[in-house]
C-alpha cells in the first residue's frame, strides 16, 4: 500500500462544521446560503475547530450556532457582542463569530454593537440584514426604509432607517465589508477576509427573507442585472461597474456621481478604492440604490491595536507593580451579606386575548405569493430519478490505480465509485483526482490502491431529491459528479450537469 | 422571459469564464500538468503568440498520459486537442451551451474580437449562472438534504 502522498496533518472540511440539528429556517431562506459559505470558509481560515465559537442573540439568524458543529451560545436578545467580548478577552486564541440581524443587532442590541466595534474587540460580526423582523412574522425593523408597509406599520413606517455601515464607521470600525447572500463566491471571500482581520470585523449581508420581505433586495440581487447594480470594490482599483464595464464612480466636489466611460471620461478620472480611507468609506456607505450601484466587498480595512492587546498589557503592568492577584482575597475584601429565604412569587394571572380581530385586515397584510417560472418549478418538482441517472461503475478500495484508470478509459467515464465488502459507497475517484494526486506523483500505478487516492465519504444524494439539490451541491460545493445511493448506501447512479442539461433541453422543446 | 430566452439574450462573456490556465506551445506535459495543479484548474489552453492552438484537459491526462507516464517529458502539443472548438465572446450563452452539449465538450474557449482569449466556458459557468439566477431554489438549502423544512416559518 502506498502512502506517499497522504498528508499526515488532519485537514478539516466543510462536513466537519455541519451539525446534526434540524434546520428551522423557512424553505428558500437566504440564511441557508450564508450558512453554506461559513461552513465552506471555516476549514480554510487556519484556526482549529475547537477554537471557533459562534455567539448569537435572538431572531431567525440567531439560530445559527445550532447548525454549526462548533462551540456556540444562543444568547440574550441584542447581547451577543457582550458575551463575545467577554470570551474574546478571556481567551485571545479563539476565533469568535457574532451572528446577528438588523433587529437584534441594531434595535435592542444597537448599543452593544457600536461599543464592541469602537473597542476593536477581536470579533467577526455577521449582520444579516433583511430589513424586516422575520421571527416575529413581519414587523418593520431598524433598517426598513421609510414608508415600508408592514403588519406593525400599516400606513407606512415613519422611521428613517439606520445604515449599518455608516453606523459602524461612526464607531471607527477597523474592518467593514458588505456582501449579498446569493452571490456565494463573493460572500465566502468576505467571510475569509473578515476572519483574517485582527479586531472587530463587520460583514453586512443583504439577506433575503423569502416569507416576509421577499422583494426587498430583488432589484439589486437579480443575476441578470447584478453587474449593473453592484459595485465590486477592490483595493487600489478604479470603481468600474456595468455589464460591459462601461460605467464608473467619480467625485464631484464632496459627492459621488455615476459616469459613463468614453466621451472624454477615462478610467483615470474615476475614484480608486482605498480601504484605509475613512472618508472614502463614508462616501461609499452613503451610496444607495438606485441612484448608485451598491458597493460590495471590503469597504474599510485598517490596523489598530485590539481591545485585548491593550487589556493584557494593562494587566501585565499592574502585575509587575503589585504581583499576581488572589481571587479569595479580593472576594473577602468587601462587605458580605447573607440573603434570607423569602416567599415564592405569586403566579401572575393571564389575561384573555382579544377576540376582536379583523380577519380581512390581517389577510390584506399578507404578501402576494411570488410567481414562479417553469424552470423554477422544474428544479423543485422534478427529482433526480427524472434525470434517468446512468448506472455507476464501482470498484473495491484495493483495486490498483492502474486498473481503476483503465476502467475509466474503457467505460469512457469521468469517475468511479468505490464500495466496501457490502457494496456500500465509501469513496469516489474522479479525473480530477488523477490530475491532482496521481499523474507524475505516483511511480508504480500497479502497486498503489485507489482507496488511498479517492475522496472518502463523498456527498451522495437519494433519487427522490429535487434537481435543485444536485444544482446546490454543484454550485455551492463545486462537485461535478454526484453519486446516488439507496437507503442502504448502495450506489444506484451517477449524475452530472450534463444530465441536468439533457433534462432541461427536453423540457425546453416540450414547452 | 423563459430561461431559454434568457440564455439566448445573455452574452457568453457575461458568464463566469475564469478557472482556466494557459501556457505556450512546446511546454512539457509535466509543466502543463503542474500549472493546472497550482491553479486548481482542469484545463490548460495552449497558445502560439496570442493565438489559441490547442486545449489540454484533465480528460487528456486520464485517457492518454496516466498510463503512459513517459509522455510527461513530451511537448504538450503532442497530447493536446489541436484547433479546438472556440466561440466568440459576443455569442449568446445558449449558443455556447448547446455547442458544448452537442459536441460533448466540457471546455469551450471564449475569444475576444482580436482573437485573444477572453475566458473558458464550462458547465460550471452555467451552473453558477443558474444558482445566482434562482438562489431561493438552488443556493438557499440546508447543509444536509434531510434537514429541509417541510413548511414555512420553520422557527
Amino acid at each position: 500500500m502506498s502512502t506517499n502522498n497522504i498528508p499526515l496533518e488532519l485537514k478539516l472540511n466543510r462536513k466537519d462544521f455541519v451539525s446534526d440539528q434540524t434546520v428551522r429556517w423557512c424553505p428558500g431562506c437566504g440564511d441557508y446560503a450564508i450558512l453554506a459559505q461559513v461552513q465552506k470558509v471555516l476549514p480554510t481560515i487556519g484556526v482549529p475547530k475547537e477554537n471557533i465559537v459562534f455567539i448569537s442573540g435572538i431572531g431567525c439568524s440567531s439560530r445559527f450556532p445550532y447548525y454549526m458543529n462548533t462551540y456556540g451560545i444562543h444568547s440574550i436578545h441584542g447581547r451577543a457582542p457582550t458575551l463575545a467580548t467577554g470570551l474574546a478577552i478571556t481567551n485571545p486564541d479563539l476565533s469568535v463569530w457574532v451572528v446577528t440581524g438588523d433587529g437584534d443587532g441594531l434595535s435592542i442590541g444597537g448599543n452593544h454593537f457600536i461599543h464592541a466595534i469602537r473597542r476593536n474587540v477581536d470579533l467577526n460580526i455577521l449582520l444579516f440584514n433583511n430589513r424586516i423582523y422575520g421571527l416575529t412574522k413581519g414587523q418593520y425593523s431598524p433598517t426598513s426604509p421609510r414608508g415600508k408597509v408592514t403588519k406593525s406599520s400599516p400606513m407606512g413606517s415613519l422611521d428613517n432607517p439606520i445604515n449599518p455601515i455608516s453606523l459602524a464607521l461612526a464607531a471607527d470600525a477597523t474592518f467593514v465589508a458588505r456582501a449579498l447572500d446569493a452571490d456565494t463566491k463573493h460572500l465566502g471571500e468576505a467571510f475569509y477576509e473578515a476572519s483574517q482581520h485582527k479586531g472587530t470585523s463587520l460583514v453586512e449581508i443583504y439577506q433575503n427573507c423569502v416569507i416576509f420581505n421577499p422583494t426587498e433586495w430583488e432589484s439589486i440581487s437579480d443575476r441578470r442585472n447584478r453587474a449593473e447594480t453592484l459595485l465590486y470594490l477592490k483595493h487600489g482599483e478604479p470603481m468600474i461597474f456595468g455589464k460591459n464595464r462601461d460605467k464608473g464612480v467619480m467625485l464631484d466636489g464632496f459627492n459621488p456621481i455615476v459616469v459613463e466611460l468614453g466621451s472624454g471620461i477615462t478610467e483615470d478620472d474615476l475614484l480608486v478604492h482605498d480601504e484605509t480611507s475613512k472618508e472614502l468609506a463614508f462616501i461609499l456607505s452613503s451610496m444607495s440604490f438606485p441612484e448608485f450601484p451598491v458597493p460590495v466587498g471590503v469597504i474599510r480595512r485598517v490596523v489598530r491595536p485590539t481591545y485585548t492587546e491593550g487589556l493584557l498589557q494593562q494587566i501585565k503592568e499592574a502585575q509587575d507593580i503589585k504581583g499576581p492577584g488572589d481571587l479569595y482575597t479580593l472576594y473577602t475584601s468587601a462587605d458580605l451579606w447573607t440573603i434570607s429565604e423569602h416567599d415564592e412569587p405569586q403566579t401572575a394571572q393571564s389575561g384573555e386575548l382579544s377576540q376582536d380581530v379583523n380577519e380581512q385586515y390581517v389577510d390584506d397584510l399578507e404578501q402576494e405569493p411570488v410567481e414562479t417560472t417553469f424552470i423554477q418549478d422544474l428544479m423543485v418538482e422534478n427529482t433526480l430519478a427524472d434525470l434517468k441517472p446512468k448506472p455507476p461503475i464501482t470498484v473495491d478500495a484495493d483495486t490498483s490505480l492502474e486498473k481503476a484508470i483503465r476502467q475509466m478509459n474503457t467505460h469512457n467515464i469521468g469517475c468511479l465509485l468505490i464500495t466496501d465488502d457490502k457494496d456500500r459507497l465509501i469513496g469516489i475517484f474522479t479525473e480530477r483526482d488523477v490530475l491532482m494526486r496521481v499523474t507524475g506523483l505516483v511511480d508504480d500505478l500497479a502497486a498503489a490502491d485507489v482507496g488511498d487516492y479517492m475522496t472518502a465519504d463523498p456527498v451522495a444524494l437519494t433519487a427522490d431529491l429535487p434537481i435543485a439539490q444536485a444544482l446546490h451541491e454543484m454550485s455551492v460545493h463545486g462537485f461535478r459528479h454526484l453519486p446516488l445511493v439507496d437507503s442502504e448506501y448502495h450506489p444506484e447512479g451517477i449524475i452530472s450537469f450534463r444530465d441536468v442539461i439533457n433534462h432541461m433541453k427536453a423540457s425546453f422543446t416540450d414547452n | 422571459m423563459s430561461l431559454k430566452e434568457e440564455l439566448e439574450s445573455e452574452q457568453v462573456a457575461h458568464l463566469d469564464l475564469s478557472g482556466y490556465c494557459q501556457t505556450v506551445t512546446g511546454t512539457a506535459v509535466s509543466d502543463a500538468l503542474n500549472l493546472m495543479r497550482q491553479n486548481r484548474s482542469n484545463v490548460c489552453l495552449v497558445l502560439d503568440g496570442d493565438q489559441l492552438i490547442g486545449i489540454f484537459t484533465e480528460r487528456d491526462i486520464v485517457r492518454k498520459v496516466a498510463l503512459h507516464q513517459e509522455l510527461l517529458d513530451r511537448p504538450v502539443d503532442e497530447i493536446m486537442t489541436a484547433d479546438p472548438f472556440a466561440i466568440s465572446c459576443e455569442s449568446s450563452a445558449a449558443e455556447a451551451l448547446w455547442l458544448m452539449h452537442d459536441k460533448h465538450i466540457r471546455n469551450l474557449p471564449v475569444l475576444a474580437e482580436d482573437g485573444s482569449i477572453a475566458g473558458d466556458m464550462t458547465y460550471r459557468s452555467v451552473i453558477q449562472y443558474l444558482a445566482a439566477r434562482y438562489p431561493i431554489e438552488v443556493i438557499n438549502r440546508p447543509p444536509q438534504p434531510a434537514q429541509f423544512p417541510r413548511k414555512v416559518e420553520g422557527g
